[in-house]
């Protein structure tokens, strides 16, 4: 019982990450960026890369990944999203063929093999009567630590306030002087950050392979959907519920359902309650 | 006399903002009524409730004597209400003979399947409106805004309704256009057809209404002769002064 | 046939496109037929997903669950039950159908991006179900082999591809030159105002999709059996619903020539890669020629085509 509660927390944590850099996008335009799941793979890539098999140290992997995640994320911007004028069907079709090309960048560099990462911090720790290792742990509270920093960089700075005033109204915010453009910018290249970021714990987690991104960019999709869209408190209780689903599935059930579960969630939530559990009709 | 529409205590409202509010009113058929009211005042509101589009709080909404408050929108436009929008929505990509078609269609697969398009009756249609035969394969991303006002009315007439909400009609449009759509309702009225109406542009309004009501913020401020409810003291604070 | 508007020139292009193709194997070789083979069940595919993303807008990214389904249902069939092919795929088509009916017909009354979203889970659901659950039946994660061959050969395979594929071609194109067909697209254009014009969306889109996946279901159920072998990441993949919107939009969405071009560009452009890029560096040439050309011209090398035609032409005048 401890076992799952630990367990989940340290998972929900991780899908939270992964899911507020899409909430970014996603309250700005609706936009349904499949190429999300690019920077969780290519930021587990970058990491792996620089501090495996260049042996570097672990944090320079780590800022390496989250520069490249935000790069990708202020280009896609300029070269795909900018030129294609907030057209949905077009930025949705062009993010998922981008995802496609990274796959095979990444099978053309590092092949189609899967990857295991070394632990970032190794060692074990027993919380509760719980086996946890410290790479784990480590993900969980990098996740919150990185989560809270978003929220007061949301809340707290004037980017922050713009970012959230474009996200409600564009034309709103151009009057009141903020430059949308510039925010949206701004937005895309932080959310190419945290996807970065969030793929090397995920990948830590689990492994690294060219599929890797499928699963986690549903999921993140799904819990910013199912949370109620830009509800930072929704996202995470969705993160959690989801988190748990999977944890208490695998362990008293039957591991390979894990993701069948949180499949049919999203499915069913979505199909009966579009606007998600948490937030408000949207016309 | 028989009534078109029966609107009765209705309610809207969005989160925290009522947007209609407690508002009754009937209108005969083959009457034609004006509605007026400042900017957000809750027109374009009713007419989406009436078509189903949006679904009211409270209060019912019956059409010739039937309650339709349960019906969807295309089973409410079989059975005889069509509007138009207040900013035109048309297929872009299709012709303007094509838009109409889309209009024309009776709801049902096997008909759109097996059935023809009626070629005359869209050229007709088109025609009434202003429409140029040359006009009839133009894609309407080529037309200009009053011509997509014209293609909107075409549209919502090719329906069949015999009741027609009509939303800002002349916005947009230059005197000549104006006076052409003004001379289609007349011909129109004359034949039998009702209308809801919503225009900012109140001399062109006046002569093709029997009748008016303003509202502001969903509550009825007047209902009467359209030069009653213009002289209403309420409506001239609301209206006419923030013009 | 007034419903229909067909003109003498249609029947010439007709004619001349089911020619060529039957004639194919008369010019080349078994090699090229095989990749012929492909070609046409991604145009079949592609044609699918045209009917009801690229005229609806619902973009589906579930439709390799829908081949899937066709494919294992006769898979099962034929394996485990001994059913002949002529009653199995039959049977995988409607199958194919109440399927996506059951599961993705709800989400066809949720929005645009919405829709998406459910179908890829719903493919991804699949693709971690079907080799958990009865792997008695569905073989597991090694899938299914040994299906019943329908033919043999290069050329037989090739004439069984093609007339399935020119058949479904004009039952398609007929099928769109209906008003239905006008009302389909007039969806993707402006969904409220179909509903504001006294048609049942909801109705329509259903109709599109039963269409849409009765396509796909017999298209991959035949696949299947051209194939010999099925596995779960063989068909339930992003792989492979890449291949089909790539075709779809490089050809010209709304079209029903323009997938079956963009399916023989890209196959073809995959085998001419071959020899110079053996390995996946083809993929990642193939993913950008088809995203530079998508930006260039989201609707595909059938605009750019008119373009050409009419510039051609403006010029001559
Ligand atoms: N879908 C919606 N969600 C939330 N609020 C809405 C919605 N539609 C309209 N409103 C609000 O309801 C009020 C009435 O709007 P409505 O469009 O009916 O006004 P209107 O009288 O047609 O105005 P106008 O003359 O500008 O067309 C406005 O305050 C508007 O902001
Ligand atoms: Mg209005």
């Amino acid at each position: 019982m401890m076992q799952i509660i630990v367990q989940g927390l340290l998972l929900s944590g991780l899908y939270a990450l992964i899911a507020m850099g899409f909430m970014l996008i996603f309250s700005i335009g609706r936009t349904l960026n499949l190429a999300y799941g690019a920077y969780i793979m290519v930021g587990g890539y970058i990491y792996f890369w620089l501090s495996q098999q260049l042996g570097m140290p672990k944090i320079v992997g780590f800022a390496g990944a989250v520069m490249v995640g935000a790069l990708m994320g202020f280009l896609k911007h300029r070269l795909i999203v900018k030129p294609l004028k907030g057209d949905a069907v077009a930025v949705e079709i062009s993010t998922l063929i981008l995802a496609i090309i990274m796959q095979s960048v990444m099978v053309l560099v590092f092949g189609d093999a899967s990857k295991i990462l070394l632990p970032i911090i190794p060692g074990v720790v027993t919380v509760a009567g719980a086996q946890v290792t410290f790479n784990i742990l480590a993900a969980t509270v990098m996740s919150w630590i990185i989560i809270a920093a978003l929220y007061a960089f949301v809340r707290g700075t004037h980017i922050g306030r713009a970012m959230q005033a474009v996200s409600m109204d564009e034309k709103g915010a151009a009057i009141s002087g903020v430059d949308p453009d510039k925010i949206n910018m701004i937005t895309w290249a932080i959310s190419g950050a945290l996807g970065a970021a969030g793929g090397v714990f995920f990948a830590s987690y689990t492994q690294l392979s060219p599929q890797m991104w499928v699963a986690p960019v549903i999921i993140s999709i799904a819990i910013v959907i199912v949370g109620g869209i830009g509800s930072i408190i929704g996202t995470l209780i969705v993160a959690h519920i989801i988190g748990f689903l999977e944890v208490s599935i695998v362990a008293l059930w039957a591991p390979e359902l894990r993701g069948v579960f949180t499949m049919l969630l999203i499915i069913g939530v979505l199909v009966m309650r579009p606007q998600g559990l948490f937030g408000r009709e949207e016309h | 006399m028989t009534l078109a529409l029966e609107v009765r205590n209705l309610v809207k409202k969005f989160g925290g903002l009522t947007a209609t509010n407690d508002l009754s009113f009937d209108l005969a058929k083959g009457e034609s009524l004006g509605l007026i009211g400042p900017n957000g005042a809750g027109k374009t509101t009713v007419f989406s409730q009436i078509m189903g589009e949006l679904r009211q709080t409270s209060g019912t909404i019956k059409l010739y004597g039937e309650e339709i408050s349960k019906l969807t929108t295309a089973e409410r436009i079989a059975k005889g209400v069509s509007r138009t929008y207040q900013v035109p929505r048309p297929f872009a990509e299709l012709s303007v003979r094509e838009n109409i078609r889309v209009g024309l269609m009776p709801d049902s697969l096997r008909a759109m399947i097996f059935g023809a398009p009626d070629r005359s009756r869209e050229a007709e249609l088109a025609q009434s409106i202003g429409f140029a035969p040359k006009d009839l394969d133009k894609t309407a991303s080529e037309l200009a805004m009053g011509d997509l006002r014209k293609l909107e009315f075409a549209r919502t007439l090719a329906t069949g309704a015999k009741l027609l909400l009509l939303d800002e009609v002349f916005a947009g449009l230059t005197s000549g256009e104006i006076g052409m759509i003004a001379e289609l309702i007349q011909d129109l009225r004359q034949r039998g057809f009702t209308f809801l109406m919503v225009s900012h542009d109140l001399p062109a309004m006046e002569p093709l209404v029997d009748r008016a009501i303003a509202i502001e913020r969903g509550t009825m401020l007047a209902n009467g002769s359209f030069a009653d409810v213009l002289g209403d003291k309420s409506v001239r604070a609301s209206y006419l002064g923030e013009s | 046939m007034r419903t229909l508007d067909l003109r003498p020139h249609h029947l010439v292009l007709w004619a001349a496109f089911i020619a060529l193709m039957l004639l194919m194997p008369l010019m080349v070789g078994n090699g090229t037929l095989r990749t012929m083979i492909f070609a046409c069940y991604l145009a079949m595919f592609a044609i699918s997903w045209d009917i009801l993303s690229g005229r609806t807008g619902y973009l589906s990214f579930g439709h390799p669950f829908l081949i899937g389904i066709g494919a294992y249902t006769t898979g099962i069939l034929t394996r485990r039950y001994g059913i002949p092919v002529e009653a199995s795929i039959p049977i995988a088509v409607l199958v194919t159908m109440a399927g996506g009916l059951i599961i993705l017909l709800p989400a066809l009354r949720i929005k645009g991006s919405y829709f998406a979203l459910v179908t890829l889970a719903v493919m991804e659901l699949m693709l971690q179900l079907v080799p958990v659950i009865r792997p008695d039946l569905t073989g597991g994660t090694r899938g299914i082999s040994r299906l019943p061959a329908l033919t043999r050969g290069a050329e037989n395979g090739y004439y069984l591809a093609a007339g399935l594929m020119l058949a479904v071609a004009l039952f398609a194109w007929l099928l769109m030159r209906t008003r239905l067909g006008t009302a389909l697209w007039a969806i993707g254009m402006n969904e409220e105002s179909v509903r504001g014009s006294g048609l049942s969306t909801t109705r329509l889109k259903s109709f599109a999709f039963l269409v849409s996946a009765g396509i796909a279901g017999l298209a991959g159920a035949f696949y299947a059996h051209y194939l010999g072998s099925i596995t779960p990441r063989s068909f339930f993949d992003i792989n492979i619903l890449f291949q089909i919107i790539v075709a779809v939009l490089i050809g010209g969405a709304g079209t029903i020539i323009g997938p079956i071009i963009g399916a023989f560009f890209m196959v073809f452009l995959l085998e001419w890669l071959r020899p110079y890029m053996p390995g996946t560096e083809r993929f990642f040439v193939y993913g950008s020629i088809a995203l530079v050309l998508y930006m260039y011209q989201p609707k595909g090398i059938m605009a750019i085509v008119d373009t050409i035609v009419s510039k051609m032409k403006g010029s001559r005048a």
